[in-house]
């Protein structure tokens, strides 16, 4: 998994079907000049900083088990983190 | 999946008979620092360097897009070919969104 915050969120109308009504926000990778765009549903917002699972994980977050391959999904929000030491 | 500019397109006759048809286009990832110079007002231009991937939705050089990568991509491309599963397609990067506009507050 992938450590970052919400910095900011993408807006399409022309995008692959799987995407309809996924919210796509845009993440600046910890310690990294590099951002990604992960799917959201946890309705993270910006400043938060959050965990982003990518491959088949990411898969997982939006809906778990092994008969979820036909989702499109390389990138999604698993948690947004309260607090750590 | 990251966002980044359309900047070119690739062709080739010799390839796997899978790629026929598959339009690829060469595409600059945008860095956390190009996406910050927005704020400024100014319109941030890409700096990585080049990734190639597949599109099926019709993007243009000089747009920004949303590319994925691996599976997500093989199932983008495939969803929207017209004869469905094309799961051999030997890709691993794709457009799955044209953007229309994007904010970044950069905190």
């Amino acid at each position: 998994m992938i450590r970052g915050r919400v910095i900011g969120e993408v807006w399409a109308t022309r995008k692959a079907p799987g995407l309809t009504g996924r919210r796509l926000l845009v993440i600046a990778v910890d310690g990294a000049d590099r951002a990604m765009v992960a799917i959201d549903t946890l309705d993270a917002r910006e400043g938060e900083d959050v965990m982003v699972s990518v491959g088949s994980g990411a898969r997982n977050v939006l809906s778990p088990g092994p008969d979820n391959r036909a989702l499109l999904c390389d990138a999604a929000i698993s948690m947004i983190i309260d607090g750590e030491s | 999946m990251f966002l980044a500019k359309v900047i070119g397109s690739v062709w080739s006759s010799v390839k796997w008979p899978e790629l026929g048809g598959l339009k690829l286009l060469l595409v600059r990832p945008y860095s956390l620092a190009d996406l910050a110079g927005d704020a400024d007002g100014a319109a941030p231009a890409p700096t990585h360097d080049g990734v190639v991937c597949a599109d099926v939705l019709g993007a243009g050089v000089g747009e920004d897009v949303v590319i994925a990568y691996g599976h997500a991509a093989r199932v983008a491309v495939s969803e929207m070919l017209p004869d469905g599963a094309k799961p051999g397609v030997p890709i691993d990067a794709a457009v799955v969104a044209i953007v229309d506009r994007w904010a970044v507050n950069r905190q």
